[in-house]
């Protein structure tokens, strides 16, 4: 039983690290959240190959929790670690996104108000011109 | 006033097409020397073009941010043009620019960094649903403790604020109600503030960003933001 969990896990892990090398490799993916996946592959990757050392024996004793529900426990406060990191980022960029909006409507205002003022001094040009001729 | 100063009036309007240009004329009578500043929160109505033609300065938000968002960009233009003042008036018309004047010589004479129009200060008849004014009542009790002095008219939004006050609120300024959250940022900074009576009428057009379901749940939510405010690290 133990060594079907251990290769279905162990390839889950490969997996995971494969696409997320991938995406390293076609820059889709930014190194701060890439090393985030890059641990996590790596841990499931060596819970599913020792596990008696590092779950059996180590957190079993500690928790007393068995393999299987140890390794969801594990999963489970990786994700929410993985999803407390992104709100984070989240709220940065949101606030990045507002300055930007405000820095860009600001823009915008001072880049009107300057065409107008150049119109406005071509006309007044254009017609003193006129008076000479 | 001796010295004549540079006074900006600015007012978020979102979808406010029925009320803005009103507004932006009543101030234009009311304060001949100031300018108005009317910020597009992303309407997507006639808001911009009715500001414009009342004679506006209009501030255009590519997307909508919220009031708190609004405000700082406002803020943020008084600070960069270098007004001395800036006075916040909502675009929906409650707020009768008339009353402007009393708040300008408020904060000249009172000496404080910003001076908020109160409708519950004196003789003002201000008529509300019970909610909001046991919400209200409320608000005021906990930021007259925190601020230490008493604020009897926290979330009004009819204000006028010095250039250290424009300044501040350019770096920051709370997001979705930002009123009763500014605040408190300004006493943890140090910014002195006071409170005028004024006299508020109902709103021409428009609805009211808070109806009768959500004024619990607004409560709860500033109140949070309130709490969480305290334990933040005072700014500047």
């Amino acid at each position: 039983m133990l060594i079907k969990i251990q290769l279905f896990i162990g390839t889950l892990s490969i997996i995971l690290l494969i696409i997320t090398f991938e995406l390293i490799r076609k820059e889709k993916l930014r190194e701060e959240y890439s090393l985030l996946w890059l641990f996590t592959g790596a841990v499931i990757l060596v819970f599913s190959i020792w596990p008696e050392y590092f779950l059996s024996r180590f957190f079993s004793q500690i928790t007393g929790i068995f393999y299987l529900s140890a390794v969801v426990l594990l999963a489970f406060m990786f994700l929410l670690l993985i999803v407390f990191h992104f709100s984070v980022v989240i709220s940065r960029l949101t606030s990045q996104n507002k300055e930007l909006a405000q820095r860009y409507a600001l823009m915008e205002l001072e880049f009107r108000e300057l065409r107008n003022q150049r119109t406005r001094s071509k006309r007044t040009s254009n017609q003193s011109n006129g008076a000479i001729k | 006033m001796a010295i004549e100063k540079k006074v900006l009036v600015i007012i978020p309007a979102y979808n406010e097409e029925g009320a803005v240009g009103k507004v932006v004329e009543s101030v234009k009578t009311y304060l001949p020397g100031a300018d108005a500043l009317v910020v597009n929160d992303g309407s997507s109505d006639r808001t911009p073009e009715k500001a414009e033609a009342s004679g506006a300065i209009v501030l255009n938000l590519p997307f909508n941010l919220g009031i708190g968002g609004a405000m700082q960009s406002g803020y943020k233009y008084a600070f960069e043009k270098g007004y001395d003042v800036a006075v916040q008036v909502d675009g929906d018309g409650q707020h009768d620019p008339k009353e402007i004047p009393k708040l300008l010589k408020a904060l000249e004479e009172k000496e404080v960094d910003m001076v908020i129009g109160s409708r519950f200060i004196g003789d003002s008849e201000f008529k509300s649903s019970m909610m909001r004014r046991v919400g209200i009542s409320i608000f005021s009790k906990v930021i007259s403790l925190i601020v230490r002095q008493k604020i009897t008219d926290p979330t009004s939004g009819f204000r006028a604020a010095n250039r250290k006050t424009i300044q501040l609120f350019t770096i920051h300024y709370p997001q979705d109600y930002p009123e009763p959250e500014a605040l408190v940022l300004l006493h943890k900074s140090g910014h002195k503030m006071g409170e005028v009576p004024i006299m508020m009428s109902h709103r021409v057009a428009g609805e009211s960003s808070i109806t009768k379901l959500k004024s619990v749940y607004y409560m709860v939510k500033v109140l949070l933001a309130i709490f969480v405010d305290c334990f933040k690290k005072p700014t500047v």
